[in-house]
């Protein structure tokens, strides 16, 4: 039987999580809850500058303090050599769209050394590494490193740094252009546009933002000189990866480093890639024979946690006279900072600029540039949210501009159901999805019709009520190989992956799946993650993958195991094998009353040590599955400006998401209403301004950082929808990244909506108060008097 | 150093402590209670409070010798054993903690608050009063509601 037609016991229920007695009781395992016998401290020196060359490190004065043990730079790391993070910025699966440099070629992406040897080229980056007994004396050491810089001209601007005459960060580029590819059909486009009716522009900066997992990032490093192994414990979004990008930097064989990465305190993608700290640490516990242990503090984090989105990004449509979308033109440009981690924001963004609309040519040019800031990485739902904000907006633009009803007109281009499986113009193929029916239901349970009464209610009260609606469809791609192992014991039923979750639930939903597939009960399997020397291989947590990858991995094993169960169950009782059956965690003997289940056959197993299955009863399985999935839905909230303050108040905000197969309703709602927050913060609150004056960035803390708090934020209304994908086994999508794909774009529909009034339009985000305020002072006074 | 005598978890403890540690990393590092945890360094995140003497406190803004002769109750001495304090369950009930990294900082916080606010709490009242927690996974949409469970079944209503 197909596994979507099966009844399921626990996939589909919102059951409590096996994660939580830990994590309420105080007995989680994060990483700087992890000390070792004899452990040091280190301590980064970081550039105060944007550019400069670095001269020299002088660690004479430090190094007279007490308890200050090292100081090494980056001249040390190449002396040992040591390599440089080799990160795979470019997204690789078959579906990805190709990123290529400007003639096409490969992407330059900048080296990334563990410490520089050359130049700073951010303000924050590790100049020096200074290694004391103590983490206090390792920073009172580390403010008494002399190192000689010789300030350079910078950009930090996304545009600026793009311009002829820009400082270049790189000696061997020309210019700070590192991808320049262009995808669709422009000839044809063009035509379109020489003939619509209409034709809408804009151009949006989706501003730089960092994902501030509340657990500041540490690192716990040591080195055995009798096995000649290296033992990272560092948080991270997959332990696999870290070991064996930190196994190149070091020099080593991936087997002579152990990641351990068991709680992680939040994600969102800053944790993706790898930090120069995770390598110092284990290099500096091999010099000096004891473990090394760094913390960053949250300004630290705040300045080089790899930070997200900074996106600029030009859009034009064509419509015909009836509001039919007949082609877009898009130019998205990238600000990657001062090295290239990750292309994923470009890349997945790239794929899907035309949003959930049916718009049959298209043209697009997809650049990245260097800049003296941090990198950036995928921050969560990486790259959809900005392109999703440049398409709904437009639309938005459009509708006024055609003066046309703003649903109609989506109702009027959104792709079909019967288009589905629908390859847009620049070639993602959406799997499967019923978007005009998520609108329906959306504008429903939104509460659109008492939406007027509302609004005059609020009018009354001196407020203006801003209305936002998005649509939004997303990629799900990620790394495509996943690895499972399955061992049966006579206790229960281990599951070892290679995901690497961060509060998304992966010991909860994955136990689900494998309990159903197994006819187990849900409570006797267990989950294993996060240590290398368990986990022998997967593709951590990222792009939406998790779910879908280890449902469709676990689902293979499955298969192999009760083969392998039934090949056991005919040697324990003497039959053919064609002779044992297996259905809904039973075993049966044809024409025999003996049946038997899963933890008998373990035990049993056990007793006899049958040669034919050495380890036990257990399988694994390695699974590749390329094929993207495009999760979906709409959103629509409720906003009321105060038009004395500039202060707003998100009052109603409602989604419906199709996540494909939900496995745990309970987890996934709570996905969304996480990933709302983050877009949302986006919106109104949360910057990395970096002063173009002085290069300096201007947040480096909760002081100065806005974050979505308890009191700005409303309860949700959210709704999932589940539109099987055909694309693997439970037909799943995605649950992690839809809260936050259209927030932006629906809460600045919604200011606005709210501002129109007033004639205001263009508020750029985060749209604060004091913007706010800002615009209303210079806006219509006699519109206003209707409020004040 | 200074020698300091304080009730933790209703354990005397006595240590001789640097002057300048803050009580946060006291319980961490001299006392392995590794359940506080330390999410910033300006007091604004809550991933650190403990009850001092009843009162929830930012325990990273606290000197270790200024809760000498104290009572101190973390996140690991809030159950009875292995039965869980009515917010820990409602937590876990309501689906309030993902990473679970500013879990016990919320629930020791949202301990303090249904054991003192004066009035019945309404979600507004929580979220007001909870603003120096913050939390990046949930949105806070669940915690809130976890609170409220929790209330309910902690400060049963009394009808006059």
């Amino acid at each position: 039987m197909k596994i979507s037609e099966r009844a399921f016991r626990a996939v589909g229920k919102p059951l409590a999580r096996n994660e939580d007695l830990r994590l309420i009781t105080g007995k989680g395992r994060f990483t700087d809850d992890f000390n070792l016998p004899g452990q040091l401290w280190a301590a980064m020196v970081r550039s105060p500058y944007p550019h400069a060359r670095i001269r020299n490190v002088d660690g004479r004065v430090a190094l007279q303090l007490p308890k200050v043990l090292a100081v090494y730079s980056g001249a040390d790391c190449e002396a040992d050599g040591l390599k440089e993070i080799n990160h795979n910025p470019v997204p690789s699966t078959k579906y990805d769209l190709k990123l290529t440099g400007k003639d096409g070629g490969a992407v330059f992406i900048g080296k990334h050394t563990l410490l520089p040897t050359d130049r700073a080229r951010y303000v924050g980056e590790a100049v020096a590494m200074v290694v004391a007994e103590t983490r206090e004396a390792a920073l009172t050491g580390a403010e008494n490193v002399m190192v000689g810089y010789e300030e350079l001209p910078f950009v930090v601007g996304t545009v600026e740094a793009t311009q002829p005459g820009a400082p270049i960060l790189w000696d061997s580029q020309t210019d700070n252009i590192l991808v320049d590819s262009s995808f669709g059909d422009a000839a044809a486009t063009a035509t379109a546009f020489a003939k619509a009716a209409h034709i809408v522009s804009d151009v949006f900066h989706i501003g730089r933002v960092t994902g501030v997992p509340l657990e500041p990032r540490a690192a716990l490093g040591d080195y055995n000189s009798e096995t000649g192994r290296y033992t990272l414990y560092a948080g991270s979004g997959g332990a696999v990866r870290q070991k064996h990008e930190l196994a190149h930097v070091l020099g080593v064989e991936p087997k002579d480093v152990r990641v351990l990465s068991f709680d992680v305190g939040g994600n969102f993608g800053t944790r993706n890639r790898a930090y120069v700290e995770f390598g110092l640490v284990m290099w500096a516990a091999r010099k000096l024979g004891r473990p090394v242990k760094f913390r960053a503090d949250r300004s630290e984090c705040f300045l080089t946690d790899y930070q997200g989105r900074d996106l600029v990004t030009e859009v034009s449509l064509a419509i015909d006279e009836s509001g039919k979308f007949l082609a877009m033109r898009a130019s998205n440009l990238s600000n990657v900072g001062a090295r290239c981690v990750s292309l994923s924001p470009l890349s997945k963004g790239s794929g899907l600029i035309t949003g959930s609309y049916n718009i049959p040519l298209a043209t697009l040019r997809s650049r990245a540039v260097f800049s003296n800031t941090m990198p950036t990485q995928a921050y969560r739902s990486s790259g959809r949210p900005e392109v999703t904000f440049a398409i709904e907006r437009l639309i938005d633009k459009a509708a006024t501009q055609l003066n046309m009803d703003r649903f109609e007109i989506r109702r009027r281009n959104l792709v079909a159901p019967s288009q589905m499986p629908y390859r847009n113009a620049v070639g993602s193929t959406y799997d499967s999805g019923e978007y005009e029916i998520n609108m329906d239901k959306l504008l429903r349970l939104a509460d659109w019709q008492g939406a007027a009464a509302r609004r005059e209610d609020a009018k009354r009260r001196g407020k203006l009520l801003g209305i936002g609606f998005a649509n939004y469809v997303e990629s799900s791609i990620g790394t495509p190989k996943e690895r499972a192992d399955l061992i049966v014991s006579p206790e229960g039923i281990e599951v070892v992956i290679g995901t690497q979750p961060a509060g998304q639930g992966h010991e909860t939903s994955f136990a689900q799946v494998t309990a159903d597939l197994l006819g187990v009960p849900f409570e006797r399997v267990k989950i294993i993650l996060g240590d290398t020397d368990v986990v022998s291989a997967g593709g951590g947590t990222h792009s939406g993958r998790s779910m879908r990858h280890a449902s469709a991995v676990i689902a293979l094993a499955s298969d192999d195991l009760v083969s392998k169960a039934k090949l056991l169950a005919a040697q324990i009782f003497h039959v053919a094998e064609g002779d044992v059956e297996f259905d809904d965690g039973v075993f049966k003997i044809t024409g025999t009353n003996i049946t038997t289940d899963w933890f008998d056959l373990a035990k049993r197993l056990k007793e006899l040590q049958l040669e034919d299955f050495p380890g036990g009863l257990w399988v694994r399985r390695d699974n590749e599955m390329h094929t993207p999935v495009f999760p979906n839905g709409a959103c629509m909230c409720e906003i009321e400006i105060d038009p004395e303050t500039g202060g707003i108040e998100i009052t109603r905000y409602a989604t419906v998401d199709d996540v494909g197969r939900c496995i745990n309703p309970l987890i996934v709602h709570g996905q969304t209403h996480g990933g709302i927050a983050q877009g949302v913060g986006q919106a109104l609150w949360e910057t990395c301004y970096i002063d173009p004056e002085s290069g300096q960035p201007q947040n480096g803390s909760f002081m100065d950082y806005g974050m979505p708090r308890f009191n700005n934020l409303p309860f949700f209304k959210t709704e999932i929808s589940e539109v099987l994908s055909p694309t693997n086994p439970f037909g799943v999508k995605a649950g992690g990244e839809g809260g936050t794909t259209p927030a932006p774009a629906v809460i600045m529909s919604a200011v606005e909506n709210a501002l129109a009034p007033l004639g205001i339009t263009g508020v750029e985000m985060p749209a604060t108060p004091a913007k706010i305020w800002a615009a209303i002072q210079k806006a219509d006074r006699s519109a206003l008097a209707e409020y004040i | 150093m200074t020698n300091i005598v304080l009730t933790v978890n209703g354990t005397q403890v006595l240590r001789e402590v640097e002057d300048n540690i803050f009580l946060a990393y006291f319980l961490r590092e001299q006392l392995g209670l590794t359940g506080t945890h330390v999410g910033c360094d300006t007091s604004q995140c809550g991933c650190c409070v403990v009850h001092v003497n009843g009162t929830s406190v930012k325990s990273c803004t606290m000197l270790a010798v200024q809760a000498n002769s104290a009572d101190v109750t973390t996140i690991e001495g809030l159950a009875k054993g292995d039965v869980l304090h009515p917010v820990q369950r409602a937590f876990k009930e309501h689906h309030g903690l993902q990473c679970g990294f500013c879990t016990p900082g919320m629930i020791m916080a949202a301990v303090d608050l249904i054991n003192t606010y004066p009035k019945p709490l309404t979600a507004e009242i929580v979220r007001d009063e909870m603003e120096g927690n913050l939390c990046r996974c949930t949105g806070y949409h669940n915690i809130v509601k976890a609170i409220l469970a929790a209330a309910d079944e902690m400060r049963p209503v009394v009808t006059a």
